[in-house]
């Protein structure tokens, strides 16, 4: 497990976020869905609320705390999903009929 | 010249070309401090991490005040040690109680005390008459579960450096060489370069955490304490000319059994290794010529140690009248030198302590015996501050099996976890948020989130509990994954 914890991890895990960030971008570009700055600022934001999330029931299990990952993870995952709806919709945000152009 | 509006792919290209060639610089410049960070990083001396002095890394500078955080609110005074330490109220108390069933009366000045304490002359009662012989009963019949804890207490505790055992005249100053010839004071060139040195050797010699202040007299008892080396415990302590500086090192007890409170967690790990540091320390300042004496936990002291550690710079006071550090919480166990080598000092540190016990309270509702209080601070000895009632508190110390104690303040205390990111970041914010704002949030989320169990059941069957622990104890203290109790020859040590 040590390897988690590792600088390499964070590379790769720096690496992987590259590459989201990046089909992210493409995939907005071929549905014809404007990025703006506040755009990538908010999907950021979100990012950082799912990841802690996740992180928070990891930690949570490995102090043992079995319970307060359960809770953790029901109340952050509940806060992650909903704000992961506006985020979605306010991506959409500038397409012409509001909803991502079939192609 | 190329003309991009003419040939994009070729403008593309060279951005691409570019960009990459930035990617390149900026990432080898990434791994590059990357590299530097793992080279650095004190927690690679494996097994040494602690001597580094990797742990106390609190940025304390930014949280410095010039006045220690606690508030002075009339003419201060000393306290009376004979009577206001519990253990040597107690230690008298017992050896004049049977006078005093029998008829006869208490001597001064516990007289007098109990006079004008009388719920503390019940709970003194209490301890002797019905606490701890229900303790040895249920000993007997339930204390085999906590023979490995035990043990491991035992053992930890088995390593005495040499205690105090002279007045401050005579024990603080160096002993004489093999020739004969007393070790004179060497002539240090700056309080400073002395402190570093003081604080480093101190990582080295095992200290998880150190701070050095000017010794405030009012921290001195005003009477001494037994085990001290005084030949009259009734006459006043005068304070020595050379308990100028207090040096205050200790470390941490040993996490995953802490957790296991009630009482799968031992002080002695932490008293042991705190007494050794002190120990060291001593005798490398008597090897400069320095007087030195230490007041150790497991030992003795003639001071009060926690404002010591306030007033080091170390932390602050909580609800649960523990020291809070920011690195190691309330989990720390310090001791204290004093000496006259001359060195600069700390600054005492207000990280947002005192507003936060203000909201949490949860050692209070945790509290089985109810010794921490609810409300605010009170008057004592001229200093406003956070008391709570040892008396009742030391008989719930009694009232666990294994060893000896009760820990659950320090046990679920939000500042009182390790160090990942998770509790770094919750400490970040209570540490620099202005608002107080995150008080509240941070408390409902450790109220919420986290397991309380019911602060009665920590009491033994007796007393009315079940034994409980505030999580599972280590796979390493389960006695009875290890011990076949039913063949009937195992009961050494219970």
């Amino acid at each position: 497990m040590q390897v988690f914890n590792s600088g390499a991890f964070w590379f790769v895990e720096g690496i992987l976020f590259c590459l989201m960030v990046i089909g992210l971008h493409l995939w907005a570009k071929d549905k014809s869905i404007p990025m703006t700055w506040w755009k990538w600022a908010i999907f950021l934001i979100w990012v950082c609320i799912a990841g802690f999330s996740i992180a928070f029931v990891g930690t949570s299990l490995g102090e043992n705390e079995a319970g307060a990952a359960m809770r953790g993870g029901l109340f952050f995952g509940i806060v992650s999903v909903i704000s992961g709806v506006g985020v979605w919709r306010l991506l959409l945000i500038g397409t012409k009929s509001g909803e991502p152009r079939q192609t | 010249m190329a003309n991009p509006n003419q040939n994009p792919d070729l403008s593309r290209r060279q951005f691409m070309k570019a960009a990459g060639l930035v990617s390149g610089v900026a990432g080898g410049a990434g791994l590059g401090l990357f590299g530097y960070a793992a080279g650095t990083d004190p927690s690679t001396y494996l097994g040494w991490e602690n001597e580094e002095g990797a742990i106390q890394s609190f940025n304390r500078k930014r949280f410095e005040v010039d006045e220690p955080p606690y508030e002075i609110v009339a003419g201060t005074s000393r306290p009376d040690a004979r009577v206001e330490q519990l253990f040597e109220r107690r230690a008298r108390f017992r050896r004049a109680w049977r006078t005093v069933r029998e008829g006869g009366e208490f001597e001064e000045p516990l007289k007098s005390y109990y006079e004008s304490h009388p719920e503390i002359f019940e709970l003194d009662r209490l301890n002797v008459e019905e606490i701890m012989p229900a303790l040895r009963a249920d000993r007997e019949e339930y204390g085999r579960r906590f023979l490995l804890a035990d043990a491991w207490s035992n053992a930890m505790g088995a390593v005495q450096p040499r205690p105090v055992s002279g007045p401050p005249d005579e024990w603080d100053f160096p002993r004489p060489r093999y020739d004969g010839t007393v070790p004179q004071p060497l002539n240090m060139k700056d309080p400073q370069k002395t402190a570093d040195l003081i604080k480093k050797v101190s990582h080295q010699f095992g200290s998880t955490l150190v701070g050095i202040t000017r010794l405030n007299p009012d921290w001195v008892y005003g009477y001494p304490i037994s085990r001290r080396g005084f030949s009259n415990l009734d006459e006043p302590l005068q304070v020595p000319d050379h308990w100028e500086y207090a040096i205050v090192v200790g470390v941490p007890m040993s996490w995953d059994p802490l957790y296991a409170n009630p009482p799968f967690g031992t002080s002695n790990d932490a008293y042991s290794r705190a007494r050794i540091v002190a120990t060291r320390v001593a005798a490398f300042i008597n090897a400069l010529g320095y007087p030195a004496r230490t007041h150790t936990p497991g030992t003795s002291y003639d001071l009060m140690v926690p404002p010591i550690a306030i007033d080091a710079g170390l932390g602050q006071q909580g609800r649960h009248s523990i020291v809070i550090t920011p690195e190691l919480g309330c989990n720390f166990r310090p001791a204290v030198i004093t000496t006259n080598i001359p060195m600069a000092t700390d600054k005492p540190i207000d990280f947002g302590v005192d507003d936060f016990c203000k909201t949490c309270k949860i050692c209070a509702e945790q509290c089985p015996s109810g010794s921490i209080t609810m409300g605010d601070k009170i008057d004592i000895r001229g200093y406003r501050r956070w008391e709570i009632n040892s008396a009742s508190c030391n008989n719930m110390w009694n009232s666990t099996l294994g060893p000896m104690g009760c820990r659950i303040c320090v046990t679920v205390c939000p500042y009182t976890r390790k160090a990942n990111w998770l509790h770094k970041a919750a400490l970040k914010v209570t540490a620099n948020d202005p608002t107080r704002i995150s008080d509240a949030a941070l408390t409902g989320l450790q109220e919420r989130l986290y397991e309380m169990p019911d602060p009665q059941s920590y009491y033994i069957p007796s007393l009315g509990g079940e034994n409980a622990s505030y999580r599972e104890p280590p796979w390493w203290l389960k006695a009875e994954d290890f011990i076949d109790f039913d063949s009937g020859e195992s009961d050494a040590g219970v």
